[in-house]
C-alpha cells in the first residue's frame, strides 16, 4: 500500500528585542543565569505587562512576508497550566486573535516549487529555563517573557525535505527581517513536527505523532524520514501508530519515545485583563513592514537585474553575514560580477581554509573594492593582487599601501613594454620560427620571457597582446 | 491630645501652623494602632513610620499630605515590609518593590503606620477569613457585628480614629461597603484613573484602588494625589489629570439623580428608607431632580452569579503564581515540582480560598466557558450597557448601600435568594462591571451604628460625582465620623 504524510509545523521563534515581552528586564541569550530579572518575570504579586511595541514591529514583519492577514486589534489571552518553568501559572499568548492569519510561503524542492500554507502566526512569552540535575533542578528566569512568535502551518507538508525547506525558509525570513537570530542550536528557533500516514488519496487522518528536539534542519529531515519509515512499517504490519511525543535522538539517527499523549490539558483560555486591546493604526503597520530590512527574496531579485544568476545570488543569500558584506562592498562600488567571483573564490576558500565566517573577516568592503579596482585597472597583475590580499587579510591595510610596500606596481606602459617584447623576439629567434610554422607554444614561451625579464611586473595582457601583434608582423 | 480623628485638610492646617508635627501624629498613631483590639493590624510599622516622620521638619504648605499618617491594606506591594494579603501561602513574603500609590504617597511625605487586614487575598466582604482571624466594627464593642470586608482592617482603623486615611481596593464593594459599617466615605474611582501596579490582584478587570477618608473633601485631594497614568499599568487611564476639588462647593442645581426602583424597594430597614428619603428630600431642596426610575429585575438578579463566575475566574488564574516555588512558604514536596506546588496550595489556601478556585476554574473549562465564564461576561455587558443608558439621562445614581445597618457574625441571611440579599446588598458590584466612579459616606445613624448611602456616576466623571457627594455630605452633616465622636 502506498502511504502519504501529513505533516504540520509549528515553529517558536525567539525576537531580537532589546527588552523582553511584557517587562523592561533586557533580552539576550548567554548571561548569568538569573540577572536579567524584573519582579514581572518571577510573577511578583501586583506586577503588571506592558507590551514591547517593538516586539510587535517584529511580528507584524513577518506576517507580511509570509503573506497573512493582519488583525488591527491587537488581543492578548491566558493560556493557564501549572508548570516549574511557568512564573504566573499562566502563559500570556494570542488564542482567540493571533496578529496574522492565512498566509503563505513558496519554498523551492526537488520536484519544484510548492506553496505550504501558513495558519496562524501569534505572539507570546517564553518561559524559564530548567536545567535537571541529578536529584535536583535549576530555573534560570532569564528566559521568562523573552518574547516569541509562534508560526503554525496547514499540515500540507508531505516528506522531509518540505519540511527542511519550509523551516529553512522561515528561518531565513525572520534572519534577514531582523526579527530573530535563528539558531536552532541555541533554541532560538525551535520547531514541533506533527505527523501521520495515511493511505494515499484519502482524505482522512491517521493517528498523530509529535517530534520536539530538532535542532537543525538537516535533522528535522532526517527525523521526518525515520518516523515516516517507523509508521509505514506499523501499519503495514498491522499495527497501530500510537499517539505519543517523541523526540530525534542524533546518535542512533532515530526517533525514541518521550511520553505517551493523555487526554488533553484544558488550558482555560481567558481574556488578559491586564493588557486593554491595542488598535493598530493603518500607519504603524505600513511603517512596520516598510522599515523592514530586505529579504533574501527581495535581495534575489534586485541580484539578477543586476547581472548575477539565480544560482549565483542563492550562493550569497545563503548566509546572511555573507549576503550584508555582499551589500556593502556593492555599496562601494564593486561591480557584482567581479565581487561574485572575488567572494566566492579567493574569499570563500581563505575563510574555508582558516576556518572562519564571513563575520570574522578582516577586510573592509572599502578595502576589498579598491583592491578589486587596482586589479580591472590593471595597476596590478591578479597574481600581485592575490599577494596583496594575502596581506590584507591579516591587518586590512589600505591595498594601495600594500601595493607600494610591496613594491608592486603592474608595468602597463605601452612603450616600455614594445621594447621588452622586442628584446625578447631578439633574443629568442628560434621561437619565431616555431610560431611560424604553426606553434602556438611558442608565443606563451615568448611572453614568459618577458615577464621574467620585467620581474613579474609586466601586464600580462598587454604583454601577450604585443608580442601576438609582433609575431604576426613579422 | 488627641488628633487622629479629624480629617487630613484639618490635620494640615495644624501641620502647617506647626501646632502639631508629623512626629506627634506618627507617634499618636502607634500607640492607637498597638492598643487596637479589632485586629485591624496585620503589621505595625512603629520603628519605620517614627523614623521617617522624625524627618519630617518644615512643613510643605502646598503638600496635602505632608505627614500625614495612614495605613495600607495588606495586598499592597511594600517594599522590604511584609505583605501577607492576610493568607498563609503569603505570610513570610517581603516585595522587593512599592505599589505606585505608596510610591506616591512615599514621594508627598506621608507616613506609613501600618498594613491592615483583609479578607484572605480580598475574596470576600465579611472581613472574618483573614488568617489572622476575625476583624471587629470598632463601633461595637460586643464584637458581633462585622466591619465588613474585604477592606476590613483599614476600615477599622479610620473609624477607630487611628489614622484619617486608608488605602483599601474594591472589586466587588470592598471599600464602599465596609465604608457603611464603619461610617465613613469610601471611595473607588473610574477604573484605570489610579493604578493598580503593586496591588496583589483578584480580579483585574473588577480590581479598583481606592480608600477611606472622613470627609469627600479629603477624598477629592486623595484622588488628586493618586489618579494618573502609569507606565507599570498599561491599562491605567491616558485622560488628562483633573483637579477634583475645583468646583466641588458649587452645588447640584439642575442636576438630575436616578433612584433604582427594584432596588430602594428590595430595602426594607425602616431606619435607612427614613434617611434616605430625607436626603433625597434635601437633594431636591438643594436644586437636584431625583427620579425613582424602572430598571430591569433580571438584570439586577444577575449581579451576584455574574459576579462571582467572572471574579473567580480571573482569580484562579491570578493566584497561579502563588505555588510555593519563587516565594512564600516552602511546606515540602522532595520529588516533583507538583509535590511542591500542592503542598504549598493545599497549605497555604483557606478552604474558602480553594472553593472560590475550583469555581473559578469550572466555568474556564472549555466545554463550560460558554454556560459559564462567556455567559457571564455577556451578563455583565447588558448590565453596564443598561446602566449606562441611565447616565444618558442622569449624572448619577444614588441608592443605600446596604439592606441592613449591621450585619451580625453568625449569619445575617438564611435566604440568599431573597432579593434583600440578592439585589440590595449586592448591587454596588454594578460599579465594578462598568469601572464607574462610586462613592460611598454616611447619611444615616442608627443607634450610635452608622451606614452609607452610595453616588454612582458615568466612567471619567469623578469629579462630578464628588460634587454631588459633596452637597449630600453637606445634606446629612455627617462629615468627620469615629467611634470617639459618635459614641459621645
Amino acid at each position: 500500500m502506498n502511504f502519504e504524510a501529513v505533516i504540520g509545523i509549528e515553529i517558536h521563534v525567539e525576537m531580537k528585542t532589546k527588552s523582553k515581552m511584557f517587562s523592561a528586564s533586557p533580552n539576550r541569550f548567554g548571561a548569568l543565569p538569573n540577572t536579567l530579572v524584573t519582579p514581572l518575570d518571577m510573577a511578583f504579586p501586583g506586577t503588571m505587562p506592558r507590551l514591547n511595541k517593538q516586539a510587535v514591529i517584529n511580528a507584524l514583519r513577518v506576517v507580511n512576508a509570509l503573506h497573512m492577514e493582519i488583525d488591527h486589534d491587537l488581543y492578548f489571552d491566558r493560556k493557564n497550566y501549572f508548570y516549574a518553568d511557568l512564573p504566573k501559572g499562566y502563559q500570556i499568548t494570542q488564542d482567540k486573535r493571533p496578529i496574522g492569519k492565512n498566509g503563505y510561503v513558496e519554498i523551492e524542492t526537488s520536484h519544484g516549487v510548492k506553496r505550504i500554507s501558513i495558519e496562524r502566526l501569534h505572539m507570546e512569552e517564553d518561559t524559564c529555563k530548567q536545567l535537571h540535575l541529578a536529584s535536583y533542578s535549576l530555573l534560570d528566569y532569564n528566559r521568562a517573557g523573552t518574547p516569541l512568535v509562534e508560526i503554525v502551518s496547514r499540515p500540507e507538508i508531505r516528506n522531509g525535505e518540505e519540511a527542511m525547506k519550509y523551516v529553512g525558509k522561515i528561518r531565513e525570513i525572520v534572519i534577514y527581517s531582523l526579527v530573530s537570530d535563528g539558531k536552532m542550536e541555541e533554541g532560538s528557533l525551535r520547531c514541533d513536527v506533527n505527523i501521520s500516514l495515511r493511505p494515499a488519496g484519502s482524505d482522512v487522518f491517521g493517528t498523530k505523532v509529535e517530534i520536539k528536539n530538532l535542532n537543525s534542519l538537516s535533522n528535522v529531515q532526517k527525523a521526518i524520514d525515520f518516523e515516516m519509515h517507523r509508521q509505514e512499517k506499523l501499519l503495514l504490519s498491522g499495527q497501530k501508530v500510537e499517539q505519543e511525543t517523541r523526540r530525534f535522538d542524533e546518535t542512533k539517527k532515530e526517533t525514541v519515545l518521550m511520553r505517551k499523549k493523555t487526554d488533553a490539558v484544558d488550558y482555560k483560555y481567558f481574556t488578559e485583563p491586564n493588557l486593554v486591546p491595542v488598535h493598530l493604526s493603518d500607519e504603524f503597520i505600513n511603517d512596520a513592514i516598510a522599515s523592514c530590512p530586505e529579504l533574501a527574496d527581495e535581495k534575489l531579485v534586485r541580484y539578477t537585474k543586476m547581472g548575477l544568476g539565480k544560482d549565483e545570488a542563492l550562493q550569497i543569500l545563503d548566509s546572511y553575514d555573507m549576503a550584508m558584506y555582499f551589500d556593502k562592498t556593492l555599496d562601494k562600488g564593486a561591480s557584482i560580477k567581479g565581487l561574485w567571483n572575488f567572494l566566492t573564490g579567493d574569499v570563500a576558500s581563505y575563510l574555508k581554509k582558516n576556518n572562519l565566517t564571513i563575520k570574522e573577516f578582516n577586510v573592509s568592503p572599502d578595502h576589498l573594492v579598491s583592491l578589486m579596482k587596482i586589479i580591472e585597472k590593471g595597476d596590478v597583475s591578479y597574481p600581485q593582487g592575490r599577494k596583496i590580499f594575502e596581506e590584507m587579510v591579516k591587518n586590512d591595510e589600505d591595498p594601495l599601501m600594500l601595493q607600494e610596500k610591496l613594491g608592486l606596481k603592474q608595468n602597463s606602459n605601452q612603450d616600455e613594454i614594445l621594447t621588452l617584447c622586442q628584446t625578447a623576439m631578439k633574443n629568442n629567434p628560434q621561437s619565431i620560427i616555431d610560431y611560424k610554422n604553426g606553434k602556438d607554444r611558442a608565443l606563451g614561451f615568448l611572453v614568459g620571457q618577458v615577464m621574467k625579464a620585467s620581474k613579474g611586473k609586466a601586464n600580462p595582457q598587454m604583454v601577450s597582446k604585443t608580442i601576438k601583434e609582433l609575431l604576426d608582423k613579422e | 491630645m488627641s488628633y487622629l480623628d479629624k480629617n487630613i485638610v484639618e490635620l494640615h492646617n495644624l501641620l502647617v501652623e506647626k501646632k502639631v508635627t508629623p512626629l506627634m501624629l506618627a507617634t499618636e498613631a502607634i500607640e492607637k494602632a498597638k492598643k487596637d483590639s479589632n485586629n485591624a493590624f496585620e503589621t505595625i510599622l512603629e520603628k519605620e513610620a517614627l523614623e521617617f516622620a522624625k524627618t519630617l521638619v518644615e512643613p510643605e504648605k502646598d503638600n496635602l499630605f505632608w505627614g500625614i499618617p495612614y495605613v495600607a491594606k495588606d495586598n499592597f506591594s511594600t517594599k522590604d515590609i511584609l505583605t501577607t494579603a492576610s493568607s498563609n501561602i503569603l505570610k513570610d513574603y517581603v516585595p522587593v518593590f512599592d505599589a505606585t500609590v505608596i510610591k506616591k504617597l512615599k514621594e508627598a511625605k506621608a507616613v506609613l503606620i501600618g498594613k491592615t487586614t483583609l479578607d484572605e487575598l480580598a475574596m470576600g466582604g465579611t472581613g472574618t477569613t483573614g488568617h489572622l482571624g476575625m476583624t471587629y466594627n470598632p463601633y461595637d464593642p460586643e464584637h458581633k457585628y462585622m466591619v465588613g470586608g474585604s477592606s476590613c482592617g483599614s476600615a477599622a482603623a479610620v473609624a477607630g480614629g487611628i489614622v484619617p486615611f486608608a488605602l483599601g481596593s474594591d472589586t466587588g464593594d470592598s471599600i464602599r461597603k465596609p465604608a457603611s459599617y464603619a461610617g465613613l466615605v469610601g471611595y473607588k474611582p473610574t477604573w484605570g484613573k489610579i493604578s493598580r501596579y503593586g496591588l496583589f490582584p483578584f480580579a483585574p478587570s473588577l480590581d479598583h484602588v481606592g480608600f477611606f477618608t472622613r470627609s469627600v473633601l479629603d477624598a477629592a485631594y486623595s484622588l488628586n494625589l493618586l489618579q494618573g497614568k502609569d507606565y507599570n499599568d498599561s491599562t491605567s487611564s491616558f485622560l488628562p489629570n483633573e483637579d477634583n476639588t475645583e468646583n466641588i462647593n458649587q452645588g447640584i442645581e439642575g442636576m438630575k439623580i436616578a433612584v433604582l426602583k427594584p432596588i430602594i424597594n428590595s430595602v426594607h430597614e425602616e431606619v435607612i428608607l427614613k434617611a434616605f428619603d430625607k436626603t433625597v428630600e434635601g437633594l431636591r431642596k438643594g436644586g437636584a431632580t431625583v427620579d425613582y426610575i424602572d430598571f430591569d429585575d433580571d438584570l439586577l438578579n444577575a449581579i451576584y452569579p455574574t459576579y462571582m463566575v467572572i471574579s473567580c475566574a480571573e482569580a484562579t488564574s491570578n493566584n497561579a503564581n502563588l505555588d510555593g516555588i519563587k516565594f512564600g512558604p516552602r511546606i515540602g514536596g522532595e520529588n516533583t515540582y507538583q509535590e511542591v506546588m500542592m503542598k504549598a496550595r493545599t497549605t497555604g489556601f483557606s478552604e474558602l480560598i480553594k472553593r472560590r478556585f475550583v469555581i473559578g476554574s469550572y466555568s474556564l473549562f472549555k466545554d463550560n466557558q460558554k454556560y459559564l465564564f462567556l455567559r457571564a461576561q455577556k451578563a455583565r455587558h447588558m448590565i453596564v450597557r443598561k446602566i449606562n443608558e441611565v447616565f444618558d439621562t442622569y449624572d448619577a445614581i444614588y441608592l443605600p448601600c446596604v439592606a441592613k445597618v449591621r450585619n451580625p457574625f453568625d449569619g445575617g441571611y438564611s435566604d440568599k435568594l431573597s432579593s434583600t440579599y440578592l439585589v440590595a446588598e449586592n448591587h454596588l458590584a454594578i460599579g465594578n462591571f462598568g469601572g464607574l466612579p462610586s462613592i460611598s459616606l454616611p447619611i444615616g445613624l442608627d443607634n450610635k451604628f452608622p451606614f452609607d448611602g452610595n453616588l454612582t456616576a458615568k466612567a471619567h466623571e469623578d469629579k462630578k460625582l464628588l460634587r454631588i457627594a459633596y452637597a449630600l455630605e453637606k445634606i446629612t452633616s455627617l462629615k468627620d465620623l469615629s467611634v470617639e465622636k459618635v459614641v459621645k
